[in-house]
């Protein structure tokens, strides 16, 4: 898949603040590319240079391949932006603000009709769509700031912390209609602090660190490539008379009562270890509900990334 | 984007005080007035036309000033010009757009209030002559040039602050100043007396200091 987002040695400094270390990244079109990091990594300062409301940084970026400073017009065509937090015009009301915003974009007045309330609709805000914007609750706001950014169905769409603020049904909502627009085609690039959602739609992630990708790959890859260790979790029914057993198999740590986890040391198979602790469990008189292998996730390989000092 | 401006103003409750509510306080002002002042016409008596005409010229322009500005910073504060900057549009028209719909709204005040200045005076027998007309139709033009010079100089502040605090200091303190700047070179003898030289560096002022507002906000980083 050809490249729709070439970010390429940029650097951006806020006073004597470096926030973007010659940061070099590539989105191919079609994915779905999570961006996470640690708090002041970069990540909204590079997602508006690529929306265009940063201006002024070194290197170049290109959207479709137009630069988004010398042919801003024609990057920003394909190009749906949600910041992290949207203001709108407050004597305005829910509708009037998308229908302005979606003519802005170019969206011809029959789609504008069409696709509003479609969207309202999704977001169950149909009923609000006579309502100043001023009036809306934080999380309908948030709703509204991503149906502007779906309104004239971009090439490709930017989400800064779209999660945030969202109750779980929109969250799940949000997420349903980032794999339709994948399906349609467009590309997505997001960030987010909710590793469990990156982990549930992005195809590839991107981890800032001090202003530069500190690795990205497929959440599969990143996880084999630095070596996670294998966890067993074991939840039992009745606890064992002694359940000290445990720490022979490996590091145990009870999460909660009843509850462990036992990190398996480097080259350790987990079937034996699965095997004698279901036999020392019966013998000890315990029962146990749950035993099985713990897949690491994005949240295992960010903690460890952070344990590992990669990323601080 | 300037029709929506337009709406938007219009919409405000500022500009209800403008068009409705100040109007009317100042024609209370003038019949409150003793009799003494108002009725010795043509011997320095003050007709309504001239007490509302003296009012606008006082408050419009700061108003106007202030408007813009303060509607620029908050909308820059609450973050309202990302959502536009993002699309296809070039920055400057918000600048413009916003200049405009302030302008042509105050202007608008400035009408009805000296339009109900007529009235009254007509209802009260004292309707202005034809020489007379001449004289308010000048006054206007002037006061509709002060309030476009002030729109201008209060969308170079509303871009340069980042607090409307700070912008409404800048308005009040340099702004109210800048507007005498078009007669300047007529008090200091350096250009004749005439009308419509005035009016003529008032409008290259006005249109210098919005396209410098343009540039600012087009290379502002938001």
């Amino acid at each position: 898949m050809a490249a729709l987002v070439q970010i390429e040695n940029v650097r951006k400094k806020f006073y004597a603040q470096v926030v973007l270390d010659n940061l070099s990244l590539e989105i191919r079109e079609g994915e779905v590319f999570g961006y996470i990091g640690p708090n002041g990594a970069g990540k909204t300062t590079t997602l508006k240079i690529l929306a265009g409301l940063i201006t002024k940084f070194e290197g170049t970026v290109r959207v479709a391949g137009n630069d988004v400073v010398k042919d801003r017009s024609k990057a920003h065509a394909v190009i749906g932006f949600m910041p992290q937090s949207c203001g709108f015009q407050s004597w305005r009301t829910v509708q009037s603000a998308l229908d302005s915003l979606a003519e802005l974009s170019g969206v011809p007045e029959a789609l504008r009709k069409q696709r509003i309330p479609a969207l309202l609709e999704r977001f169950k805000l149909l009923d609000a769509r006579f309502k100043k914007v001023k009036e809306l609750s934080g999380g309908m706001t948030q709703k509204l700031g991503l149906i502007q950014a779906l309104l004239h169905e971009p090439k490709l769409l930017v989400l800064d912390e779209p999660l945030e603020g969202l109750d779980p049904p929109s969250r799940n909502l949000l997420k349903e209609i980032i794999r339709e627009r994948q399906h349609a085609g467009t590309t997505v690039l997001f960030s987010s602090h909710i590793l469990s959602d990156v982990d549930d739609v992005a195809d590839r992630i991107g981890i800032l660190n001090r202003g530069t990708i500190a690795t990205s790959g497929s959440i599969r890859e990143l996880v084999t490539d630095f070596g996670l260790p294998l966890e067993v979790e074991v939840d039992f029914a009745t606890t064992p008379a002694d359940p000290g057993f445990l720490a022979e198999l490996g590091t145990a740590t009870e999460r909660r009562p009843g509850e462990w986890r036992i990190r398996l040391a480097d080259g350790t198979a987990s079937d034996p270890v699965i095997h004698t602790a279901i036999e020392r469990t019966l013998a000890g008189g315990g029962k146990i509900r749950k035993i099985g292998l713990v897949k690491p996730d994005l949240d295992d390989l960010f903690a460890q990334y952070i344990e590992r000092g990669h990323v601080n | 984007m300037l029709r929506d401006e337009l709406i938007g103003f219009a919409k405000s409750k500022v500009m209800i005080v403008l068009w409705v509510v100040l109007p009317l306080i100042a024609m209370a002002g003038y019949l409150l007035l003793p009799k003494e002042i108002t009725e010795a016409r043509g011997l320095g008596g003050l007709s309504a036309t001239a007490f509302v005409g003296f009012l606008m010229s006082s408050v419009a322009g700061t108003v106007a000033a202030l408007m813009v500005a303060v509607d620029l910073v908050s909308e820059r504060n609450r973050k309202v010009y990302e959502l536009f900057v993002i699309r296809p549009m070039r920055r400057e028209v918000i600048i413009w757009s916003k200049f405009l719909a302030v302008f042509a709204c105050v202007t608008v005040a400035c009408l009805v209030s000296l339009g109900l200045g007529i009235a009254v005076d007509a209802f009260r027998g004292n309707a202005p002559r034809g020489d007379e007309y001449y004289d308010i139709g000048k006054s206007l033009l002037s006061l509709i040039g002060v309030v476009a010079l002030s729109c201008s100089v209060g969308v170079v502040f509303g871009v340069m602050s980042r607090t409307i605090l700070v912008a409404v200091i800048l308005i009040l303190y340099v702004g109210q100043n800048l507007t005498i700047v078009p007669m300047l070179p007529v008090y200091l003898g350096w250009l004749p007396d005439h009308f419509w030289l005035v009016m003529l560096i008032t409008a290259t002022m006005t249109g210098l200091l919005v396209l410098a507002a343009s540039v600012m906000f087009r290379r502002a980083e938001l």
